[in-house]
């Protein structure tokens, strides 16, 4: 473990995927942030675009704010979605670029990406795909995507710095990211942040 | 952080009360945690 991180990131990431295998398997269980479309009304996505989609592919999302409500995305944008979940973001974003733009969903947990793979085939959406990663290593080509989007996924990677320098690398010259992500405006003891179960309590 | 890796034009929207009524209202509140939107661009 590097001496400038708070934890382990192996073992962060090994906390995150099992608190999230939990939000993808039992969605309606007990957690300590809302989801589905509580969560998303919640956070002022379009109902437009949210009504429209069936169940599965909303109950498991678990976003933390809107990554849309600074700059709706275009027509024809080529999208990286950088820990996507059970694929929530991915729906709204392939309904706002089209049949011309492209989106790519980026999770670790293969019951995620089941999901949404499964959602993306009932809702026929032939813009979207899903890929297995991490956000510390993405798998898309440099240079590829014109918008990255994220929601809540950063605050719980151990070093945000290369999670940030791995959406540069995919963004192309004059891309953009747009990210959803939780900020304290009080600090939190170095103990709490040294213990890898309150990263994800 | 953003800026240090290079975006530019970086923006941040309005808070979001991402906890409120969940069951992680109370430690939320306590260190005033909210949800936040994010922009930045790559220069060209």
């Amino acid at each position: 473990m590097s001496a400038e991180l708070p934890v382990d990131p192996v073992a962060l990431r090994e906390e995150v995927k099992s608190k999230y295998r939990e939000v993808a398997t039992n969605p309606h269980g007990e957690y300590h942030f809302h989801t589905g479309r509580m969560a998303a009304k919640k956070l002022g996505y379009d109902a437009a675009l949210v009504d429209r989609m069936p169940d599965q592919a909303v109950e498991s999302f678990a976003g933390v704010a809107n990554p849309f409500s600074l700059r709706p995305l275009q027509k024809g944008e080529k999208v990286v979605d950088a820990g996507s979940g059970a694929g929530f973001d991915c729906f709204i974003a392939a309904q706002l670029v089209g049949s011309t733009g492209r989106v790519v969903g980026v999770d670790m947990l293969s019951e995620m990406l089941e999901k949404s793979r499964a959602s993306a085939k009932r809702l026929e959406l032939d813009n979207v795909e899903f890929r297995e990663g991490i956000i510390e290593k993405i798998p898309v080509p440099d240079g590829w995507a014109d918008v990255v989007i994220s929601n809540g996924v950063i605050n719980l990677c151990a070093d945000k710095k290369q999670a940030m320098q791995e959406i540069w690398r995919v963004l192309k010259p004059g891309g953009r990211l747009q990210f959803a992500d939780i900020a304290n405006g009080k600090p939190v003891p170095s103990s709490a942040l040294r213990n890898i179960d309150l990263w994800t309590a | 952080m953003m800026e240090e890796i290079g975006f530019v034009d970086v923006q941040v929207g309005a808070p979001a009360d991402t906890f409120g009524g969940a069951s992680g209202e109370k430690n939320a509140r306590k260190f005033e945690v909210y949800g936040y939107p994010f922009m930045g661009h790559k220069p060209k």
